[in-house]
């Protein structure tokens, strides 16, 4: 392990982002073209050698902690790194290698470059502190962090759609946040310490029903949970998810379906656990099976290409609440479902996003009227395209079976076989979408103004074909994902083992 | 960690294999009576009117009428339930806090 | 100390209902802006104690540290008030620039009527 990493993981997107207008600067006095792009994508790789020289001391067994000024907990501030927060992070810095990668050749057409890399950079940051961190206050601040830097990077073109979306996103957002703060300070009022693991100690005499639970603490956990399932977008918070995801350039949408969706489900994964032992698992079941079924029936009728994406990104979103929910419930199959479907997830969600983009930069329409016969001009697209379709309707020898039968097994294992079954039907419909995609903008008629259109730039088509590649290999070798969300989930149920390594022995 | 009921590179294998089979036969076809293209077997059947190419686009809202006459319920109260009015989506936000309060409460005490 | 309490959790009903009733952004970004004081005022009012000083550590307090420690009001949720003032601050200016944007295109600064993106 590279000696300070943990606090490293957090720093290097940072500083990277605060230097990022200097360099800008410099480039255009010196007129280097491209220098912000490749030292964005150089900050990114130097996040994931950092995160994965972490991974192996965590697998086996060794939960990190790391205090801020050698201040110990509870009266400092640490992080804590244990394997559900690896596979977090993980994921994090792998995908933003790979959005950066593409946003080099999606962004090129852009003015200000420099500024959106920092905001970019900065949403990473964001993005790493929320799930590194081991003190409750510390996640509320990076939380604002990567969403103030969100909304700003969803109306970076500045255009009507764009001030919208992000207009309609700050006021949901603000208001999930300012819900976070509130809980946050009845929750200090209440216990008078702000460590997670020393608020799951003091809280552990209410699991149970061992005593009567203080309506101060039912309203904060009914706030927090609010707050949580705005940024995980289920239904009802969910409706800022569709315009935000339309009006932003893709690479934006790619950015945060695919690392921004990891925040949401980590603190869901947490949830029933940490810091609160309290039972919510009605809650994550019902909200889950809503929101599949709101997110796919409203794909169903979309003319717009990236909206019908982000619809079905609340849909799989439901999945993963679902399987989360159903380990509580008793049922591990479930909770490992709901964690190996978020990895699947954010890997084929990047690459339909991606492939989105393409035809965007490319043709310059995303509704499905004015698209059609692309298949024969943009041939590794189209396959791509069809390799995340598959993958998303849980069609075997692709990931995305794989996680979708834990899913299914899971809820038959809890005792709720109703969940299977509508679980099997939304990728029935799911799958139904995407054929009606896949044929609109790649198979059919040709018109004529779409005849002279090339393939999309090399350096788009890089980090699309490494993520269909990731998505077969998975499905063929699903014991890859499995080595790493099994220690996953058992982290996450074992809240006595991280208080105990935060607190007890240090 | 889990048993899977199958073995996923058996399966693929035989997929691989079948589709294989599957295009040596098409090839075999293809050699046999060779396809003859004319305009005419391209163009769509509009009734008898004549129809640009771009035009014979399916309208992607209504494809999947029979769903929608399915599911219309649901549609009747959801679809129009996307105002996009922002104080709408914010009162959503409340009822929804609301609800959750009540159902803690309940599972709870 | 209650009265504080009951004004904090006015403050912030009153800030919720500027932001659902309110057909002006300008008026949704000071409901916003009032709801988040009304946090903060929370927030300051559970670390007092009546009667309590000032804490900080000056040179006669030291010689008394529990007498002092037992008086002394709660500084922690001063430092998260003061890092939440900064984090509403730039909510509250992107939220404004992005109003001066909104006028622009749209020429209306009302929220149902900014709605080209919709269902």
């Amino acid at each position: 392990m590279i000696p300070q990493a943990p606090i490293l993981a957090i720093v290097v997107p940072l500083f990277s982002a605060f230097l990022m207008p200097m360099i800008g600067l410099l480039s255009k006095r010196y007129n280097i073209d491209r220098a912000c792009d490749w030292f964005a994508v150089a900050a990114m790789v130097g996040t994931l050698i950092v995160v994965a020289s972490m991974a192996p001391t965590v697998w086996g067994g060794q939960i990190i902690v790391y205090k801020f000024g050698d201040w110990s907990p509870p009266w400092g501030i640490n992080l804590a790194i244990d394997a559900l927060s690896i596979q977090m992070a993980l994921m994090i810095a792998g995908l933003g290698t790979l959005v950066m990668v593409y946003s080099v050749a999606y962004m090129q057409r852009d003015s200000r470059r420099d500024l959106f890399y920092t905001l970019a950079l900065l949403v990473i940051t964001g993005m790493m502190g929320t799930i590194l961190t081991g003190d409750i206050f510390n996640f509320y601040v990076f939380l604002e962090i990567m969403s103030v830097a969100s909304y700003a990077l969803i109306a970076f073109r500045r255009d009507s759609s764009g001030i919208e979306a992000g207009l309609k996103y700050l006021f949901i957002g603000s208001l999930g946040t300012s819900f976070v703060l509130l809980s946050i300070a009845m929750l200090y009022s209440f216990v008078g310490s702000l460590n997670i693991a020393d608020l799951g100690a003091k809280l552990a005499i209410y699991r149970g029903a061992a005593q009567p639970v203080p309506t101060i603490l039912v309203a904060s956990l009914a706030l927090f949970v609010t707050g949580i399932m705005i940024k995980v977008a289920m239904v009802p918070f969910h409706i800022w998810l569709p315009d935000a995801f339309t009006a932003a350039p893709t690479a934006v949408s790619a950015l945060l379906a695919g690392p921004a969706a990891v925040v949401g489900i980590y603190w869901v994964a947490r949830l029933p656990y940490l810091p609160f032992g309290l039972p919510v698992g009605i809650i994550l079941v019902s909200l889950g099976l809503l929101s599949m079924i709101v997110g796919v029936l409203m794909a169903l009728t979309q003319r717009d290409f990236k909206r019908m994406l982000a619809y079905h990104v609340i849909s799989q979103k439901g999945y993963m609440v679902l399987g989360i929910g159903l380990g509580t419930l008793g049922s591990v199959l479930g909770a490992q479902g709901g964690l190996f479907h978020l990895l699947n997830h954010s890997i084929y969600k990047s690459m339909l996003f991606m492939c989105a983009g393409a035809v965007l930069y490319r043709t310059g329409s995303q509704k499905f009227e004015e698209l059609g016969g692309l298949g024969k001009n943009m041939p590794l697209t189209a396959l791509t395209f069809l390799i995340g379709s598959l993958a998303i309707s849980g069609i075997p020898p692709l990931n995305g079976f794989v996680s979708k039968y834990t899913i299914y097994l899971g809820g038959i294992e809890a005792g709720l076989p109703i969940v299977t079954i509508i679980a099997v039907l939304v990728s029935a419909l799911t799958f139904a979408s995407f054929f009606k995609a896949f044929s609109s903008v790649f198979l059919g008629q040709r018109p004529k103004h779409l005849r002279d259109i090339q393939e999309a730039p090399k350096l788009m088509l890089f980090p699309m074909l490494a993520m269909a590649v990731v998505c077969i290999v998975i499905g063929l070798f699903p014991a890859l994902g499995f080595n790493v969300v099994g220690p996953a989930q058992a982290a996450a149920e074992n809240s006595a083992g991280y208080i105990g390594h935060v607190i007890g022995g240090i | 960690m889990v048993e899977l009921v199958w073995d996923p590179i058996v399966v693929t294998t035989a997929i691989l294999l079948g589709s294989l089979v599957a295009y040596i036969i098409l090839m075999i076809g293809h050699k046999i009576t060779k396809p003859r293209l004319t305009p005419e077997k391209l163009k769509t059947y509009a009734c008898g009117e004549e129809l640009k190419p771009e035009e014979t686009h399916m309208d992607s809202e209504q494809f999947f009428s029979p769903i929608r006459r399915i599911f219309r319920p649901f549609y009747r109260y959801i679809q129009p339930a996307h105002t996009g009015v922002l104080s709408t989506y914010l009162l959503w936000v409340v009822v929804g806090f609301i609800i959750i309060v009540i159902i803690i409460m309940l599972t709870v005490r | 100390m209650s009265l504080n309490y009951v004004i904090a959790m006015l403050l912030i009903t009153l800030g919720l209902y500027c932001l659902l009733f309110k057909r002006n952004l300008i008026k949704l970004i000071i409901g916003l802006s009032v709801m988040t004081d009304g946090i903060h005022l929370f927030l300051i009012s559970m670390g007092y104690r009546t009667g309590g000083i000032a804490p900080i550590v000056t040179g006669e307090s030291t010689s008394n540290l529990p007498n002092f420690a037992s008086r002394a009001v709660d500084p922690l949720p001063q430092a998260l008030v003061l890092t939440s003032i900064v984090i509403n601050i730039c909510i509250t200016a992107m939220a404004l620039s992005l109003s001066i944007y909104a006028y622009r295109h749209y020429g209306t600064l009302d929220p149902s009527k900014i709605r080209r993106l919709s269902e």
